[in-house]
Protein backbone atom coordinates (compact mmCIF):
# COMPACT_ATOMS: atom_id res chain seq x y z
CA UNK A 1 0.00 0.00 0.00
CA UNK A 2 2.00 2.93 -1.27
CA UNK A 3 1.75 6.31 -2.90
CA UNK A 4 0.05 4.97 -6.03
CA UNK A 5 -2.10 2.26 -4.42
CA UNK A 6 -5.88 2.42 -4.57
CA UNK A 7 -5.97 2.37 -0.77
CA UNK A 8 -3.04 3.56 1.31
CA UNK A 9 -1.79 4.44 4.80
CA UNK A 10 0.55 7.28 5.62
CA UNK A 11 1.91 9.58 8.32
CA UNK A 12 3.25 13.10 8.02
CA UNK A 13 6.71 14.30 8.91
CA UNK A 14 8.29 17.76 9.07
CA UNK A 15 11.81 17.89 7.61
CA UNK A 16 14.00 19.96 9.91
CA UNK A 17 17.18 21.66 8.75
CA UNK A 18 18.40 23.68 5.77
CA UNK A 19 18.54 22.09 2.33
CA UNK A 20 22.12 21.99 1.03
CA UNK A 21 23.04 24.30 -1.85
CA UNK A 22 22.74 22.63 -5.29
CA UNK A 23 20.27 20.27 -3.70
CA UNK A 24 19.46 17.98 -6.63
CA UNK A 25 23.12 17.12 -7.27
CA UNK A 26 23.64 16.63 -3.53
CA UNK A 27 20.57 14.36 -3.44
CA UNK A 28 21.68 12.30 -6.48
CA UNK A 29 25.08 11.68 -4.94
CA UNK A 30 23.80 10.80 -1.47
CA UNK A 31 20.87 8.68 -2.65
CA UNK A 32 23.28 6.66 -4.83
CA UNK A 33 25.47 6.15 -1.76
CA UNK A 34 22.50 4.89 0.30
CA UNK A 35 20.80 3.01 -2.56
CA UNK A 36 19.50 -0.47 -1.82
CA UNK A 37 21.99 -3.32 -2.23
CA UNK A 38 20.72 -6.79 -2.96
CA UNK A 39 21.48 -9.65 -0.54
CA UNK A 40 19.94 -12.48 -2.58
CA UNK A 41 23.37 -13.82 -3.52
CA UNK A 42 25.15 -13.50 -0.19
CA UNK A 43 24.39 -14.43 3.42
CA UNK A 44 23.78 -10.99 4.89
CA UNK A 45 20.89 -10.87 7.30
CA UNK A 46 19.48 -7.46 6.39
CA UNK A 47 19.76 -4.71 3.81
CA UNK A 48 18.17 -1.26 3.91
CA UNK A 49 18.29 1.36 1.16
CA UNK A 50 16.51 3.50 -1.40
CA UNK A 51 14.79 2.25 -4.56
CA UNK A 52 12.57 3.83 -7.18
CA UNK A 53 8.96 4.38 -6.11
CA UNK A 54 7.56 2.41 -9.04
CA UNK A 55 10.16 -0.35 -9.31
CA UNK A 56 11.70 -2.04 -6.27
CA UNK A 57 14.47 -3.49 -8.48
CA UNK A 58 15.59 -0.05 -9.67
CA UNK A 59 18.24 1.41 -7.37
CA UNK A 60 20.10 3.22 -10.18
CA UNK A 61 17.53 6.04 -10.61
CA UNK A 62 18.32 6.68 -14.27
CA UNK A 63 17.58 10.29 -15.20
CA UNK A 64 17.16 11.19 -11.51
CA UNK A 65 13.76 9.51 -11.52
CA UNK A 66 13.30 10.51 -7.86
CA UNK A 67 13.04 14.21 -8.86
CA UNK A 68 9.47 15.05 -9.81
CA UNK A 69 8.75 18.78 -10.02
CA UNK A 70 9.32 20.17 -6.53
CA UNK A 71 9.08 16.74 -4.87
CA UNK A 72 11.58 14.05 -4.05
CA UNK A 73 9.85 10.69 -4.43
CA UNK A 74 11.56 7.53 -3.24
CA UNK A 75 10.90 4.16 -1.67
CA UNK A 76 12.59 2.62 1.35
CA UNK A 77 13.33 -1.06 0.78
CA UNK A 78 14.09 -3.44 3.63
CA UNK A 79 15.16 -7.00 2.83
CA UNK A 80 15.52 -9.39 5.73
CA UNK A 81 16.31 -13.03 6.29
CA UNK A 82 14.20 -14.41 9.10
CA UNK A 83 13.99 -17.69 10.96
CA UNK A 84 10.65 -18.59 12.51
CA UNK A 85 10.99 -18.97 16.32
CA UNK A 86 9.42 -22.45 16.21
CA UNK A 87 11.93 -23.59 13.56
CA UNK A 88 14.84 -22.16 15.55
CA UNK A 89 13.61 -23.90 18.71
CA UNK A 90 13.29 -27.26 16.96
CA UNK A 91 16.79 -27.18 15.44
CA UNK A 92 18.35 -25.92 18.70
CA UNK A 93 16.81 -28.84 20.62
CA UNK A 94 17.98 -31.24 17.92
CA UNK A 95 21.54 -29.90 18.12
CA UNK A 96 21.52 -29.96 21.94
CA UNK A 97 20.43 -33.60 21.93
CA UNK A 98 23.12 -34.48 19.44
CA UNK A 99 25.88 -32.86 21.54
CA UNK A 100 24.64 -34.45 24.78
CA UNK A 101 24.70 -37.86 23.14
CA UNK A 102 28.15 -37.32 21.60
CA UNK A 103 29.69 -36.19 24.87
CA UNK A 104 27.60 -38.49 27.06
CA UNK A 105 26.52 -35.64 29.35
CA UNK A 106 23.06 -35.25 30.94
CA UNK A 107 22.73 -31.50 30.41
CA UNK A 108 24.38 -28.48 28.82
CA UNK A 109 25.47 -25.26 30.48
CA UNK A 110 23.68 -22.00 29.74
CA UNK A 111 26.74 -20.77 27.86
CA UNK A 112 26.73 -23.87 25.63
CA UNK A 113 23.03 -23.48 24.88
CA UNK A 114 23.46 -19.79 23.97
CA UNK A 115 26.34 -20.73 21.67
CA UNK A 116 24.33 -23.49 20.03
CA UNK A 117 21.40 -21.14 19.52
CA UNK A 118 23.53 -18.54 17.76
CA UNK A 119 25.26 -21.13 15.54
CA UNK A 120 21.95 -22.74 14.60
CA UNK A 121 20.39 -19.34 13.90
CA UNK A 122 23.24 -18.39 11.55
CA UNK A 123 23.07 -21.75 9.77
CA UNK A 124 19.31 -21.42 9.28
CA UNK A 125 19.62 -17.80 8.13
CA UNK A 126 21.98 -18.91 5.37
CA UNK A 127 19.32 -21.31 4.14
CA UNK A 128 16.48 -18.78 4.22
CA UNK A 129 15.62 -16.41 1.39
CA UNK A 130 15.30 -12.69 2.16
CA UNK A 131 11.84 -11.17 2.20
CA UNK A 132 11.40 -7.68 0.78
CA UNK A 133 9.24 -4.81 2.02
CA UNK A 134 8.93 -1.45 0.29
CA UNK A 135 7.57 1.81 1.72
CA UNK A 136 7.12 4.93 -0.41
CA UNK A 137 7.78 8.51 0.58
CA UNK A 138 7.22 11.87 -1.05
CA UNK A 139 9.01 14.94 0.19
CA UNK A 140 7.61 18.39 -0.59
CA UNK A 141 10.83 20.37 -0.75
CA UNK A 142 9.15 23.80 -0.78
CA UNK A 143 7.12 23.11 2.35
CA UNK A 144 9.60 20.87 4.18
CA UNK A 145 6.92 18.22 4.68
CA UNK A 146 7.01 14.54 3.89
CA UNK A 147 4.42 11.77 3.57
CA UNK A 148 5.65 8.30 4.51
CA UNK A 149 3.46 5.41 3.48
CA UNK A 150 3.55 3.16 6.53
CA UNK A 151 2.08 3.40 10.01
CA UNK A 152 4.50 0.84 11.50
CA UNK A 153 6.61 2.48 14.23
CA UNK A 154 9.56 0.10 13.70
CA UNK A 155 9.67 1.06 10.04
CA UNK A 156 9.46 4.73 11.04
CA UNK A 157 12.66 4.28 13.05
CA UNK A 158 14.42 2.77 10.03
CA UNK A 159 13.24 5.65 7.83
CA UNK A 160 14.30 8.35 10.30
CA UNK A 161 17.75 6.83 10.61
CA UNK A 162 18.36 6.31 6.85
CA UNK A 163 16.96 9.76 6.02
CA UNK A 164 19.36 11.40 8.50
CA UNK A 165 22.24 9.33 7.15
CA UNK A 166 21.40 10.22 3.53
CA UNK A 167 20.39 13.88 3.69
CA UNK A 168 21.75 15.03 7.07
CA UNK A 169 18.26 16.29 8.00
CA UNK A 170 15.93 15.32 10.86
CA UNK A 171 12.42 13.97 10.39
CA UNK A 172 9.87 14.84 13.08
CA UNK A 173 6.56 13.01 12.98
CA UNK A 174 3.64 15.41 12.98
CA UNK A 175 1.51 14.18 15.85
CA UNK A 176 -1.49 16.48 16.50
CA UNK A 177 0.32 18.65 19.05
CA UNK A 178 3.25 19.34 16.69
CA UNK A 179 0.98 19.77 13.66
CA UNK A 180 -0.97 22.32 15.72
CA UNK A 181 2.12 24.37 16.51
CA UNK A 182 2.65 24.91 12.77
CA UNK A 183 -0.88 26.31 12.51
CA UNK A 184 -0.75 28.69 15.49
CA UNK A 185 0.95 31.99 16.33
CA UNK A 186 3.36 32.32 19.25
CA UNK A 187 0.73 33.31 21.83
CA UNK A 188 -1.59 30.48 20.77
CA UNK A 189 1.31 28.02 20.94
CA UNK A 190 1.79 28.94 24.61
CA UNK A 191 -1.94 28.44 25.24
CA UNK A 192 -1.69 25.06 23.51
CA UNK A 193 1.26 24.03 25.67
CA UNK A 194 -0.80 24.79 28.78
CA UNK A 195 -3.91 22.99 27.54
CA UNK A 196 -5.23 20.09 29.62
CA UNK A 197 -7.66 17.34 28.57
CA UNK A 198 -11.34 18.20 28.79
CA UNK A 199 -14.29 15.93 29.36
CA UNK A 200 -17.53 15.84 27.40
CA UNK A 201 -19.73 14.23 30.06
CA UNK B 1 9.83 17.09 26.24
CA UNK B 2 10.76 14.27 23.86
CA UNK B 3 8.40 12.86 21.24
CA UNK B 4 7.39 9.78 23.25
CA UNK B 5 6.34 11.94 26.23
CA UNK B 6 4.57 14.40 23.93
CA UNK B 7 2.61 11.56 22.31
CA UNK B 8 1.47 10.33 25.72
CA UNK B 9 0.79 13.68 27.35
CA UNK B 10 -0.87 15.38 24.37
CA UNK B 11 -2.74 12.34 23.03
CA UNK B 12 -6.02 13.96 24.08
CA UNK B 13 -5.68 16.79 21.54
CA UNK B 14 -6.27 14.65 18.44
CA UNK B 15 -8.97 12.62 20.20
CA UNK B 16 -10.85 15.77 21.22
CA UNK B 17 -10.49 17.02 17.63
CA UNK B 18 -12.05 13.82 16.26
CA UNK B 19 -14.96 14.07 18.71
CA UNK B 20 -15.50 17.74 17.88
CA UNK B 21 -15.32 16.95 14.14
CA UNK B 22 -17.97 14.24 14.50
CA UNK B 23 -20.22 16.73 16.35
CA UNK B 24 -19.51 19.46 13.78
CA UNK B 25 -20.29 17.13 10.87
CA UNK B 26 -23.69 16.25 12.34
CA UNK B 27 -24.54 19.82 13.31
CA UNK B 28 -25.37 20.80 9.70
CA UNK B 29 -26.00 17.42 8.10
CA UNK B 30 -22.38 16.88 7.06
CA UNK B 31 -21.61 20.41 5.86
CA UNK B 32 -18.81 22.33 7.56
CA UNK B 33 -17.99 25.92 6.62
CA UNK B 34 -14.37 26.66 5.79
CA UNK B 35 -13.10 30.09 4.66
CA UNK B 36 -13.35 29.15 0.95
CA UNK B 37 -16.81 27.56 1.30
CA UNK B 38 -18.59 24.47 2.58
CA UNK B 39 -17.09 20.99 2.54
CA UNK B 40 -18.75 17.68 3.41
CA UNK B 41 -17.54 15.54 6.32
CA UNK B 42 -19.48 12.38 7.05
CA UNK B 43 -18.56 9.90 9.78
CA UNK B 44 -19.08 6.40 8.43
CA UNK B 45 -19.73 3.02 9.93
CA UNK B 46 -16.53 2.27 11.79
CA UNK B 47 -15.17 3.86 14.96
CA UNK B 48 -12.58 2.89 17.52
CA UNK B 49 -12.91 4.12 21.09
CA UNK B 50 -10.39 3.63 23.85
CA UNK B 51 -10.32 3.93 27.60
CA UNK B 52 -7.94 3.36 30.48
CA UNK B 53 -4.19 3.79 30.48
CA UNK B 54 -1.16 1.50 30.70
CA UNK B 55 -2.09 -2.11 31.52
CA UNK B 56 -5.77 -1.14 31.83
CA UNK B 57 -5.84 0.31 28.29
CA UNK B 58 -8.64 -1.18 26.17
CA UNK B 59 -10.18 -0.48 22.79
CA UNK B 60 -13.74 -0.96 21.57
CA UNK B 61 -14.81 -1.08 17.91
CA UNK B 62 -18.24 0.29 17.01
CA UNK B 63 -19.45 -0.47 13.52
CA UNK B 64 -22.68 -0.77 11.62
CA UNK B 65 -25.32 1.57 10.26
CA UNK B 66 -25.70 5.18 11.42
CA UNK B 67 -28.10 4.16 14.17
CA UNK B 68 -25.50 1.81 15.60
CA UNK B 69 -23.06 4.67 15.99
CA UNK B 70 -25.25 5.54 18.98
CA UNK B 71 -23.18 2.91 20.75
CA UNK B 72 -20.12 5.05 20.11
CA UNK B 73 -21.88 8.13 21.49
CA UNK B 74 -22.87 6.15 24.56
CA UNK B 75 -19.20 5.27 24.91
CA UNK B 76 -18.36 8.97 25.00
CA UNK B 77 -20.76 9.47 27.91
CA UNK B 78 -18.85 6.86 29.88
CA UNK B 79 -15.53 8.60 29.36
CA UNK B 80 -14.23 6.62 26.38
CA UNK B 81 -12.15 8.59 23.86
CA UNK B 82 -12.64 8.52 20.10
CA UNK B 83 -9.34 7.19 18.74
CA UNK B 84 -10.14 6.37 15.12
CA UNK B 85 -12.96 7.21 12.75
CA UNK B 86 -13.85 6.35 9.17
CA UNK B 87 -14.63 9.56 7.33
CA UNK B 88 -15.99 10.53 3.92
CA UNK B 89 -14.62 13.92 2.92
CA UNK B 90 -15.87 15.86 -0.08
CA UNK B 91 -14.39 19.13 -1.31
CA UNK B 92 -15.18 20.78 -4.65
CA UNK B 93 -15.56 17.92 -7.14
CA UNK B 94 -13.39 15.45 -5.20
CA UNK B 95 -14.24 12.83 -2.58
CA UNK B 96 -11.90 10.89 -0.29
CA UNK B 97 -12.53 8.08 2.16
CA UNK B 98 -10.10 7.73 5.02
CA UNK B 99 -9.64 6.58 8.59
CA UNK B 100 -8.05 9.21 10.82
CA UNK B 101 -6.46 8.33 14.15
CA UNK B 102 -6.61 10.75 17.07
CA UNK B 103 -3.45 9.98 19.03
CA UNK B 104 -0.94 10.16 16.17
CA UNK B 105 -3.01 11.70 13.36
CA UNK B 106 -2.27 8.80 11.01
CA UNK B 107 -4.12 8.57 7.71
CA UNK B 108 -5.21 4.97 7.20
CA UNK B 109 -7.05 3.18 4.40
CA UNK B 110 -7.08 6.37 2.36
CA UNK B 111 -9.00 6.08 -0.91
CA UNK B 112 -8.38 9.19 -2.97
CA UNK B 113 -10.67 10.17 -5.85
CA UNK B 114 -10.12 8.37 -9.16
CA UNK B 115 -8.70 10.71 -11.75
CA UNK B 116 -8.03 10.85 -15.48
CA UNK B 117 -4.31 10.36 -14.88
CA UNK B 118 -4.71 6.81 -13.55
CA UNK B 119 -3.87 5.21 -16.92
CA UNK B 120 -1.37 2.55 -17.98
CA UNK B 121 0.94 4.79 -20.01
CA UNK B 122 4.55 4.00 -19.28
CA UNK B 123 6.35 7.02 -20.72
CA UNK B 124 8.12 9.34 -18.31
CA UNK B 125 5.73 12.27 -18.66
CA UNK B 126 2.73 10.01 -17.94
CA UNK B 127 4.54 8.51 -14.93
CA UNK B 128 5.29 11.94 -13.50
CA UNK B 129 1.73 13.03 -14.22
CA UNK B 130 0.29 10.06 -12.30
CA UNK B 131 2.58 10.64 -9.33
CA UNK B 132 1.98 14.41 -9.19
CA UNK B 133 -1.74 13.89 -9.55
CA UNK B 134 -1.79 11.48 -6.60
CA UNK B 135 0.42 13.71 -4.44
CA UNK B 136 -1.80 16.68 -5.25
CA UNK B 137 -4.94 14.84 -4.17
CA UNK B 138 -3.34 13.68 -0.92
CA UNK B 139 -2.09 17.20 -0.20
CA UNK B 140 -5.56 18.69 -0.73
CA UNK B 141 -6.97 16.10 1.70
CA UNK B 142 -4.31 16.85 4.32
CA UNK B 143 -4.68 20.61 3.84
CA UNK B 144 -8.42 20.26 4.36
CA UNK B 145 -7.71 18.27 7.52
CA UNK B 146 -5.41 21.07 8.69
CA UNK B 147 -8.09 23.69 8.02
CA UNK B 148 -10.56 21.69 10.10
CA UNK B 149 -7.96 21.23 12.82
CA UNK B 150 -7.28 25.00 12.80
CA UNK B 151 -11.03 25.62 13.13
CA UNK B 152 -11.10 23.31 16.16
CA UNK B 153 -8.01 24.96 17.71
CA UNK B 154 -9.53 28.44 17.25
CA UNK B 155 -12.49 27.38 19.40
CA UNK B 156 -10.57 25.10 21.77
CA UNK B 157 -8.12 27.88 22.72
CA UNK B 158 -10.78 30.59 23.08
CA UNK B 159 -13.45 31.47 25.61
CA UNK B 160 -16.01 30.11 23.11
CA UNK B 161 -14.93 26.59 24.09
CA UNK B 162 -17.21 26.35 27.15
CA UNK B 163 -20.30 27.06 25.06
CA UNK B 164 -19.11 24.67 22.32
CA UNK B 165 -18.51 21.99 24.96
CA UNK B 166 -22.09 22.42 26.23
CA UNK B 167 -23.38 21.93 22.68
CA UNK B 168 -21.22 18.79 22.30
CA UNK B 169 -22.58 17.44 25.61
CA UNK B 170 -26.13 18.09 24.42
CA UNK B 171 -25.39 16.31 21.14
CA UNK B 172 -23.87 13.29 22.90
CA UNK B 173 -26.73 12.91 25.33
CA UNK B 174 -29.42 13.76 22.73
CA UNK B 175 -30.77 16.73 24.68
Amino acid sequence: MGLLSTSTHFVRYAVEGELPADFWNFAAEHIAHAAFRDIDDNYEERSVGWVSVDNMFDSAFAGASFAIADYLVLALRIDERKVAPSVLKKFCLKEEEKIKKEHEIPRLSRRQRVEIKENVRLALLKKSLPTAAVYDLCWNLAQGSLFFFSTNTKVHEVLESLFKETFGLHLVMQIPFLAATHLLNEMEQQQLADLRPDIFI
Amino acid sequence: MDLVDLITEKRFLGQEFLTWLWFKSEERGGAIALPHGDIQVVFEQHMLLEYGEGDAHQQVICQGQQSELKEAKTGLTTGKKLEQARIRLARDEHEWRLSLTGGLMEYRNVRPPKTMAAGEDSDEAAREGRILDRIGLLEIMVRTGDELFRLFLNIRLSTAWDAEKDRIRGWITGR
